[in-house]
């Protein structure tokens, strides 16, 4: 282990001023750790952070308990990676104490903590973040070696690359093919240094550092280095940076400035390359492409589909697909973002805006539970595209394809203002007075029990509470969001969450997935997985549809039988799962809509005792929920209250949905009062009698609770459409109407109300640690028989999940070209 | 080229308050007779009569009956004269005179009445039929 001073050698030796990240005054002096209860905060930095390269990421880190907050300035995510996974002390950089006493051991597997409970467990994956692809050089955790920087020598751990050392000492090397969560390609040669006694300069992101190495970045050789590496990568590059969708973000643009030649010697005819059809998502003109390969390696490592290769050989090199064929994976749309050139771009935003016009607002996605980190980008009052935000906990750097490009769905069918059904059945336009007097009106006419709420999938947590609390103030309890089933258990927090965390699932070893196609309900979680399929060799078992997870997996049957026969000991996987150092179960989407959940349920958590899933350093056992609002709507209890009365649905006559889609038509009776508060004309709205028109998650702030129970807010990005107001006020507004006024008139008074019900949802940007894993406190309902009907597919089609994807027209695209495919 | 001369006519300031009515009057009168044509080529007779159309102007004079300053009543006569003069060289659009003198500003305003009549609601129900920002 290496202590604290050397660490804090290392970083002292960078002698840079914007480097000297000692955190708080207590790290200085580096043996003594930091008051207990500090607590290591990582607030993620805009990917395009640093003034001209997108591929230098950060994280800032600071410690909620700093005395000199203004000290706190950067350390580089790959040296903070680099630090963790030769499990330095991490006491030195701010750590809680806790962590410091967790043993850490480390190897090409990455970090895997064991005691110290869980909280501490995923501090330190905040820092340990593997990279996928570089098998890291084992390294005896006790080494240093001594290398010098342009003079200034560092101590660095064993197994850094030259290019992690130069940014250790705070040099930033250039840098196309390089990219911190891919394998090294090393074919751009753009990060070239001199090395004392090399013959030539060396690529640097290749080249292990050694003792003794004497790297000079800033000699002239260096300099005429690059500069004749950027006048060779702009030979075929075309000169089409005034009708490039890259231009203003682009890596070449901004290394050729600052790096290039102020003039080429080039006279000849540039090459030109087929561009490839790629699908409806990615765009393509592959004479802008350097050949960097991180689309290929992106694909075959992350994306685990290994559609995209490179053919050819020197001039006549090509990246492509062989074959003409599509792109197959839900997280293809990463592939732009990582591209340094304009070869690849996003094909529905070409030629609609430049970046520079655009107005950036940071937000959270709701096309699935994860709250994927996202960045809109609008103009006026339009979206004009979505691009990921840097979250390590949540998706790194990835977003999925549904939440890049659906974007376009928010400017179709979208309701604007209120309308009330004639007797003639068209719908006619009136005034919000009109409209809840109507609503009022209707409440008036029918009993408590006949009324019920439903919340739909894109619901904010403060309009799931205001629905609630009006819903109960009129005396119903009849209340249920859509899509989790209707017997669901909403009393202990630990049984409706992914306890594991979303990043906590690197490390485990071996999976049981019950009923859910993690690749469709949750791309990114899916990703998460292969990460640990590829880093740890982790064996992954499904019993539900089949499906293409991207990675090796054993297929155990769709029906109950293999679980029953796990939960008994009889399959060979229950003993792969017993012995397991960190197993993981998650139980999906497939599973809550089952008559015998109940009974499933049951056998999951014999399963989960058994094999001793939950402990007291790791809970193993996880519930991944499909939809953004399900996990607010469960910490605040809406469900079917005690009281309510399960009527069958003929009963009703009163009901509001809350942008509840998935409601069928049939199963409403044709005489009850329907109210479709919601932002588009979907399903629900054609069934509607007053139709209240709501703010889509781009236009207002609200508040999500991802699956693994991490509270986030939306922030609005462009004006509400029409006369639509928040959601939250219009349930307020009716409850006036109706006559039983809600308590509270602003935003900040919801969230108040959140501190009565569900305090964590107060919390922004916090995970909310799940609650002890109850042992045998709740009674099995086991009575249900359990059926061996088989795991229904919660998602038929990825990309038509909510009523957003059903107006995107992109999403039409990608349906209609990927219908075809077996895998999507 | 009646309208040509009268694009280049300035006068002096008044000597005397009654001088500064007389203009006012006078300016009145003159307004009165251009109605005809401009009820015409703005397509007005759909939306207003001539007498509504006159009491409306007359109610823009009043609004200012309470100025006594003439070198002010001069002020508000030339620039009467300037958007009458618009109104005739065509520099405004249907919509301007509409919004102006027909409906008048308040009506532009959408659900101004609604907000503004009181129904015993909250301040918070005011606010939400009004707007979502507010």
């Amino acid at each position: 282990m290496v202590r604290g001073s050397k660490c804090y050698k290392v970083l002292q030796a960078r002698g840079n001023a914007n480097f000297r990240c000692l955190i708080s005054p207590g790290c200085k002096a580096a043996t003594e750790a930091p008051a207990e209860g500090t607590i290591l905060r990582r607030n993620a930095a805009p990917i395009s952070d640093s003034g001209y390269c997108r591929s230098f990421n950060y994280a800032a880190f600071s410690s909620t308990k700093c005395s000199q907050p203004e000290s706190c300035t950067r350390i580089p995510l790959n040296l903070m990676r680099a630090l963790a996974n030769r499990s330095i002390d991490v006491s030195s950089l701010g750590a809680s104490s806790s962590v410091q006493r967790t043993p850490v051991c480390s190897g090409s597997t990455g970090l895997i903590g064991s005691g110290g409970g869980l909280q501490s467990v995923r501090h330190l994956q905040t820092l340990a973040v593997t990279p996928t692809g570089p098998k890291i050089i084992k390294a005896d955790t006790e080494e240093t070696i001594e290398v010098s920087v342009d003079g200034h020598s560092l101590q660095i751990p064993k197994g850094m690359t030259v290019l992690q050392a130069c940014e250790v000492a705070g040099k930033e090397i250039p840098r196309f093919c390089y990219h911190s969560r891919l394998s090294i390609a090393g074919n751009c040669r753009m990060c070239l240094v001199e090395v004392e006694k090399t013959p030539k300069p060396v690529a640097s992101c290749a080249m292990p550092a050694l003792p003794g190495m004497k790297i000079k970045t800033d000699t002239p050789l260096v300099k005429k280095a690059r500069e004749g590496v950027m006048e060779f990568l702009l030979l075929n590059h075309p000169l089409d940076c005034p009708i490039c969708d890259q231009g203003g973000e682009c890596d070449l643009q901004d290394q050729s400035m600052v790096f290039g030649s102020d003039r080429g010697r080039f006279t000849d005819t540039k090459r030109s390359v087929v561009d490839k059809n790629l699908g409806p998502l990615v765009k393509t003109v592959m004479t802008r492409c350097i050949h960097c390969t991180r689309c290929v390696r992106f694909a075959s490592e992350i994306a685990g589909v290994p559609d995209l290769g490179v053919l050819g050989r020197g001039g006549s090199e090509e990246i492509g697909t062989y074959v003409e064929n599509l792109m197959t994976s839900e997280l293809s749309g990463n592939v732009i973002d990582i591209c340094p050139v304009g070869a690849l771009t996003s094909k529905p935003f070409a030629f609609t805006a430049r970046s520079w016009e655009l107005k950036s607002t940071e937000s959270i996605d709701v096309s699935d539970a994860l709250g994927s980190n996202i960045r809109i980008d609008s103009r006026g009052p339009e979206v004009m595209r979505i691009i990921p935000r840097l979250n390590e906990e949540v998706n790194e750097e990835w977003i999925s394809d549904k939440t890049r490009f659906s974007y376009d769905g928010l400017k179709r069918q979208r309701l604007n203002e209120p309308m009330i059904r004639r007797p003639g059945g068209y719908l006619e336009p009136v005034t919000w007075r009109a409209a809840l007097s109507a609503v009022a009106q209707a409440v008036h006419q029918v009993k408590p029990e006949e009324m019920a709420g439903v919340v739909g999938k894109l619901a904010d947590a403060e309009s799931i509470i205001a629905l609630k609390d009006f819903l109960n103030k009129l005396g119903c309890e009849n209340t249920w969001c859509e899509g989790i089933g209707a017997n669901i258990d909403a009393d202990v927090r630990s049984k409706y969450l992914l306890n594991t965390t979303i990043a906590g699932v690197e490390n485990a070893d071996v999976f049981l997935l019950i009923g859910t196609q993690v690749r469709k309900e949750a791309p990114l979680l899916n990703a998460r997985i292969r990460k640990a399929v590829r880093n740890n060799r982790a064996k992954v078992a499904t019993i539900g549809p089949p499906i293409d997870l991207t990675y090796d997996h054993e297929d155990l049957g769709d029906g109950t039988d293999a679980l029953i026969q796990i939960a008994e000991g009889k399959h060979p996987f229950s003993t792969l799962l017993s012995k397991a150092q960190h197993p993981v179960v998650i139980v999906g989407a497939g599973v809550f809509e089952r008559s015998d959940k109940d009974a499933v349920m049951a056998v999951v958590e014999t399963i989960v005792d058994q094999a001793k899933v939950v402990r007291d350093d790791w809970n193993g056992f996880n519930v991944l929920l499909l939809e953004a609002a399900h996990a607010a709507a469960l910490d605040l209890g809406f469900v079917p209250g005690v009281t309510a009365k399960l009527l069958s649905k003929d009963h009703l006559k009163f009901l509001y949905l809350l942008g509840a889609d998935d409601i069928k038509p049939d199963d409403i009776p044709k005489d009850a009062f329907v109210v479709y508060q919601g932002h588009h004309g979907d399903r629900s709205a054609y069934r509607a009698n007053v139709i209240l028109p709501g703010a889509a998650f781009t236009e207002k702030e609200g508040t999500y609770e991802s699956t693994e129970g991490r509270t986030q807010q939306t922030s609005p990005a462009v004006p509400s459409v029409g006369d639509a107001r928040d959601d939250w006020k219009i349930i307020r507004a009716l409850s006036e109407v109706v006559g039983v006024q809600l308590p509270y008139d602003s935003v900040s008074a919801v969230r108040a109300r959140f501190l009565a019900v569900s305090p964590n949802l107060f919390r922004v940007d916090e995970l909310e640690p799940p609650t002890v894993w109850p042992q045998s406190i709740t009674p099995r309902s086991s009575s249900s028989k359990i059926e061996s009907s088989p795991f229904i597919k919660a998602i038929d089609n990825f990309y038509m999940t909510n009523s957003i994807c059903r107006a995107s027209r992109t999403m039409a695209q990608c349906t209609s070209a990927f219908a075809n495919l077996k895998q999507i | 080229m009646a309208t040509a001369v009268r694009a280049t006519m300035t006068r002096g300031s008044s000597a005397s308050l009654e001088e500064a009515k007389h203009r006012v009057v006078d300016f009145f009168r003159e307004v009165c007779r251009y109605l005809p044509s401009i009820m015409d080529r703005y397509n007005l007779y759909e939306v207003i009569t001539p007498a509504q159309l006159r009491s409306q102007i007359s109610a823009q004079f009043r609004k200012h009956s309470d100025v006594t300053n003439r070198k002010v009543i001069d002020l508000l006569v030339f620039k009467g004269q300037e958007e009458l003069q618009y109104c005739l060289d065509h520099a405004k659009q249907r919509h301007h005179l509409l919004s102006t003198y027909v409906v008048g500003r308040e009506g532009m305003v959408q659900h101004n009445k609604l907000g503004v009549l009181d129904h015993g609601e909250s301040e918070f129900l005011k606010n939400f039929y009004q707007s979502n920002s507010l």
